[in-house]
């Protein structure tokens, strides 16, 4: 297991994408350390803000977090990072594959664009995780996205395929989805699935609801069984929403409307 | 000409080398406001580009909300004399632009050129003031607002959505257009309600013609849009600390990096008239603004500068929202004083003061 121990402290945000465990697993702790990652005039290399153990494993672990941490994992295909702390923007941002851990809060569009692989935020995840960023096509594109606690507004905007929990999220849920899951154990905010294509919302509460999304009863459908099944593999507690009877609407009408929210009924 | 350094009169020789001073000590310096004309965003462009710094204009949350749905799926925009002179079907959107002229010359025209050539001017409102000074069909916004309501009225335009509510009638009417329009204020009405609006203009497009007309902030965003795209390839929030231009509309939102602690100095540009970042006090701070504005004087920043107004005092090149262009426009009278300097200027003094000095990124 190779380690990154922050110092103290970050003057500047710096950018984390290429530091994977594959790409030091050919470097010397000296080579690594003269790698940069800093964003301003001044700069700052990798051997600045950590202190440095490398091993050659697929495994790193930064120790110690911080809001200015931008990109961690971005470049991922393989391997696992987990950070103990918080991350900035843009985690794990087109991550094809591996396993991301983040045992603080993640800052916005965390996952976007993110492919394959697994990302976990222990903590909050500001808004825009699993969503697009400025002029991407777009936001989670494949990968699973599993937010302990609070996720903020825009929650798996532009999201494309894939899977996101989150223990509750802000306003404008599944904003402009494509398609994928989104599963909430908690509340959502105002106006869930504005302009939602199509894709699956699950959650345990709603606020206000957009007036072009529309109640289609309580069916009983096989879809959510075997998404139960699937997700008491993982003992997630979003599992729990799938036990009795769900309330579904159709929506977002305003576009394809091939987009549908479940409630408990 | 006048200039302040810790608030004292000073001469703008000193107040430039102060400005050197201030920011050559920086680490992650921003350039804020951008309210100038087009040779002082040229300036400022490439002052960022020597110094590493990042800019942002104080019109980023009209522009952005533009430029979103721009790159998300384009837009389709007309102008405001297409408009005046085509349209049978104008539909205004919020309260933004009731503001200025522009509504009350549409509604005194009726088409004269096009397809809708001697027809009647309709002219309806969605969620505006309803002041009745000019005769028009009115309709009430959503409680969620406007992007709301326009979701709402795109469901019944699709046909999604059907009953005797008001905006199957306001769909119909839309539809009924020959040369239809949408004015609106890009700010008032959000990045999601704008990509909302041009997915119905998209709709509407399939039977008829239908276009948006976009209100420009009034800050010299949209020359700054320009600008920046033909200076850096990208929108205005850019930042150089890493030697090339990089876009992050987060990362580069001044306000943003100014709360979390990240910038370290600002260089506040205003020789045209824009309102006062909550920020100025709070980080080492050089203002460069119009003479005779409320922030001409010692306490708005460490180091002040004022420089002719463009269009008043001097003559700049400005966004000229009539005509949707950035065009040349003469000063008003003599400035103040016999030289008048100009924001561009003096901008370009520091950039070469920092190069003679050695400090660049």
């Amino acid at each position: 297991m190779s380690t990154l121990r922050l110092r103290g402290d970050l003057p500047e945000r710096v950018d984390l994408l290429n530091i994977t465990p594959l790409a030091l697993s050919g470097l010397s702790e000296a080579e690594a350390g003269k790698l940069a990652i800093g964003t301003s005039r001044r700069g700052l290399t990798l051997g600045d803000v950590f202190e440095i153990r490398l091993d050659g494993s697929d495994s790193l672990v930064i120790e110690g977090g911080s809001s200015r941490l931008d990109r961690v994992g971005a470049a991922l295909s393989e391997g696992s990072i987990r950070v103990e702390g918080d991350a900035g923007q843009r985690l794990g941002e087109g991550m094809a594959g591996g396993a991301l851990t983040v045992t603080g809060s993640a800052g916005p569009y965390a996952a976007t664009g993110a492919t394959g692989g697994t990302i976990t935020i222990q903590g909050d995840a500001s808004d825009h995780a699993g969503g697009a960023v400025y002029a991407a096509k777009a936001g989670l594109d494949g990968a699973t996205l599993v937010i302990g606690g609070k996720a903020g507004d825009h929650l798996g905007d532009r999201m494309r395929r894939g899977m996101i929990l989150a223990g509750s999220a802000g306003a404008f849920a599944a904003s402009r989805m494509i398609a994928g899951t989104i599963l909430v154990s908690g509340a959502l905010g105002d106006h869930p699935g504005y302009g939602m294509r199509r894709g699956t919302l699950i959650a345990g509460s709603h606020g206000a609801l957009l007036p072009t999304f529309v109640e289609t009863g309580t069916p009983d459908l096989v879809f959510t069984r075997l998404l139960a099944q699937s997700l008491k593999r993982l003992s997630v507690p979003q599992a729990g929403l799938l036990g009795g009877t769900l309330r579904r609407y159709s929506g977002d009408l305003a576009t394809l409307g091939k987009g549908e929210m479940f409630v408990p009924a | 000409m006048a200039a302040w350094v810790k608030g004292g009169a000073a001469d703008v020789d000193a107040a430039v080398e102060a400005a050197v001073d201030l920011l050559a000590a920086a680490r992650v310096p921003v350039l804020a406001g951008l309210s100038a004309d087009v040779s002082a965003l040229r300036a400022a462009y490439r002052l960022a580009e020597t110094l590493g710094a990042s800019l942002d204009p104080v019109s980023g949350p009209s522009v952005y909300a533009e430029l979103g749905a721009l790159s998300a799926g384009g837009v389709m925009t007309t102008t405001r004399a297409e408009t005046i002179g085509r349209a049978d079907v104008v539909l205004v959107l919020g309260n933004r632009p009731w503001d200025g002229d522009l509504i009350g010359e549409i509604a005194a025209a009726a088409p004269s050129r096009g397809r809708a050539a001697g027809a009647e001017r309709a002219l309806l409102s969605l969620g505006g003031p309803q002041n009745g000074a000019i005769r028009h069909v009115a309709y009430a916004a959503e409680a969620g607002g406007l992007a709301v309501s326009l979701g709402h009225l795109r469901a019944f335009a699709k046909g999604h959505l059907a009953g005797e509510a008001a905006y199957a009638d306001l769909a119909k009417r839309l539809f009924a257009a020959r040369y239809g329009v949408v004015v609106y204020d890009p700010e008032e009405v959000g990045e999601l309600g704008v990509e909302m609006l041009q997915g119905l203009i998209r709709d509407l497009n399939e039977t008829t013609r239908f276009f948006a007309l976009t209100l420009a902030d009034p800050f010299q965003g949209r020359a700054a849009v320009q600008l920046s795209a033909w200076t850096t390839g990208q929108a205005p929030r850019v930042g150089f600390g890493r030697h090339q231009p990089e876009h992050d509309p987060w990362r580069f939102d001044s306000a943003r990096q100014i709360a979390a602690g990240e910038a370290d100095a600002a260089l506040w540009l205003a020789s045209l008239p824009a309102p006062r970042p909550a920020w100025l006090g709070s980080l080492p701070t050089i203002a460069i603004v119009g003479e005779g504005s409320t922030e001409a004087a010692g306490e708005t920043a460490d180091i002040v500068i004022t420089v002719g107004v463009p269009g008043e005092g001097v003559g700049g090149a400005l966004w000229n929202e009539r005509r949707g262009v950035i065009a040349y426009t003469e000063p008003k009278g003599p400035s103040k004083t016999a030289e008048a300097l100009t924001a561009s200027g003096v901008l370009a003094r520091i950039r070469d003061r920092l190069i003679e000095k050695g400090v660049s990124c």
